[in-house]
């Protein structure tokens, strides 16, 4: 299972965020699919050597979020009822987050709003084919 | 009901005030990270609560009673430095100890004692500090306790122990055990731990969820074209800790809402503002550095 998850606890950023993350994001690429099972707080707790309320704090989290569901004495399962769209609304909440820091640094190094808009078309080129385009 | 309950906790020495005034619990299936410099209180907080010690005032509750010899039941104490039978080996070390405790599961020492690949036939005073270390840490853990302190815990084992060390808490506290645990590796607490408490002179000066300080606590940033401001109303504001102003860099250490604290100073209009996170170790550093300002734990 730690192949699926990795958090790091050195770092700022809360481990209980860290691990919603993880997770939302191995369910919105699909690596883990609507009715699959989470391991048990306690052996994922006992496979990252994180704290067990760390980890049932994040699947508590992404219960609310609807993209976990659990029964009790059965365990914790990616929902089957449209986790994936709610897992990448979640991701594109980060990745606003993530342009919006873009911008703002671009803004703060002075360069103006024409050359950052280019610069994201030349972004969104790079990632995002012209021919791939047509199918989303 | 908290597992463990310390409430207004003063230990003088002589004119030496040990522990000032220290309220502290710990709820079961929680573990408290509790972190300090030498000399700030740990030991002998512990030693208060392990009734090795008589507080001066205070009072001390572990499962809502008083520390009885029946407590000792369930709540094992792992010292820094273990008083053992130097002259028995390992295998009769654990046997004492079977003989002594009515909870001693033979089996789970038998596992445990080969996790840390201790040799049943070695004598005791033969052993290293951290086979020694290791040696405490099973007979606390084989008699399976709903409470346990632990001063220092991997002290002098190896990078792998201390993994095996995290796992045994880790495993205690899911199983709804209470863990109290003092250590100087940062990263040992932001593993296993869920809260911290951190002393300093003996007192209480920062107590929280790890996850919850590390959204909260933050360093707003600013540079300036020229000079950065004086923020005097910020400096008395309760969201701040601290602020540092260093020619065109303003830094001010926040305890909450560094997003609403970073537009005030973008009001300002400096070059740029940022908001940056801080790892447990800078949190920990700020609270018993010289210059930190009391208050709000």
């Amino acid at each position: 299972m730690s192949a699926l998850f990795t958090v790091d606890p050195r770092s700022g950023v809360p481990l209980y965020l860290q691990l919603i993350e993880q997770v939302k994001r191995a369910v919105a690429l699909g690596t883990m699919a609507p009715g699959e099972q989470l391991p048990t707080v306690k052996a994922l707790a006992l496979d990252l050597t994180i704290n067990p309320n760390t980890v049932a704090r994040a699947y508590r989290e992404l219960e609310r979020d609807r993209v976990i569901e659990t029964s009790p004495g059965r365990g914790s399962f990616v929902r089957t009822d449209g986790a994936p769209t709610e897992a990448r609304r979640a991701g594109t909440d980060v990745a606003e987050g993530v342009l919006d820091a873009a911008v703002r640094e671009a803004r703060a190094l002075g360069i103006d709003a024409a050359v950052v808009t280019t610069l994201f078309e030349r972004a969104l080129a790079r990632w995002f084919p012209p021919e791939e385009r047509d199918s989303t | 009901m908290n597992a463990i309950d310390i409430a207004h906790l003063t230990k003088r020495y002589g004119a030496q005030l040990a522990v000032d005034d220290l309220s502290l619990d710990v709820s079961a299936g929680s573990v408290c990270g509790l972190l300090g410099p030498n000399g700030a209180g740990k030991s002998t907080t512990f030693k208060c609560l392990l009734a090795l010690a008589q507080p001066t005032s205070g009072t001390i509750a572990v499962d809502g009673a008083a520390v009885t010899p029946k407590t000792f039941e369930y709540l094992a104490y792992v010292p820094e430095l273990s008083a053992l039978y130097e002259n028995f080996t390992v295998g009769q070390h654990l046997e004492v100890t079977r003989r002594s405790f009515r909870t001693f599961d033979p089996a789970r020492a038998a596992e445990l004692a080969a996790t840390f690949k201790l040799d049943s036939k070695k004598r005791i005073g033969k052993l290293s500090k951290g086979q020694r270390t290791a040696v405490a840490l099973v007979l606390a853990f084989a008699i399976r306790p709903r409470v346990l302190v632990l001063d220092e815990p991997a002290s002098g084992l190896d990078p792998i122990f201390q993994r095996a060390v995290l796992d045994l808490i880790i495993d205690a506290a899911a199983g709804g055990a209470a863990v109290l645990f003092s250590s100087h590796q940062i990263g040992q607490v932001e593993r296993a731990a869920d809260s911290i408490a951190v002393l300093r002179g003996g007192r209480l000066v920062l107590r929280g969820d790890i996850d919850t300080l590390k959204g909260d606590e933050k360093v707003v940033e600013a540079i300036f074209s020229s000079d950065a401001p004086s923020v005097n109303g910020l400096a008395s504001d309760a969201r701040v800790r601290r602020v540092e102003r260093n020619g065109r860099i303003l830094r001010l250490h926040v305890r909450s809402d560094a997003d609403g604290v970073a537009r005030e100073i973008q009001a300002l209009d400096p070059r740029t503002v940022d908001v940056l996170d801080l790892t447990l170790e800078d949190i920990f550093l700020g609270a018993v550095s010289d210059d930190a300002v009391s208050g709000g734990a």
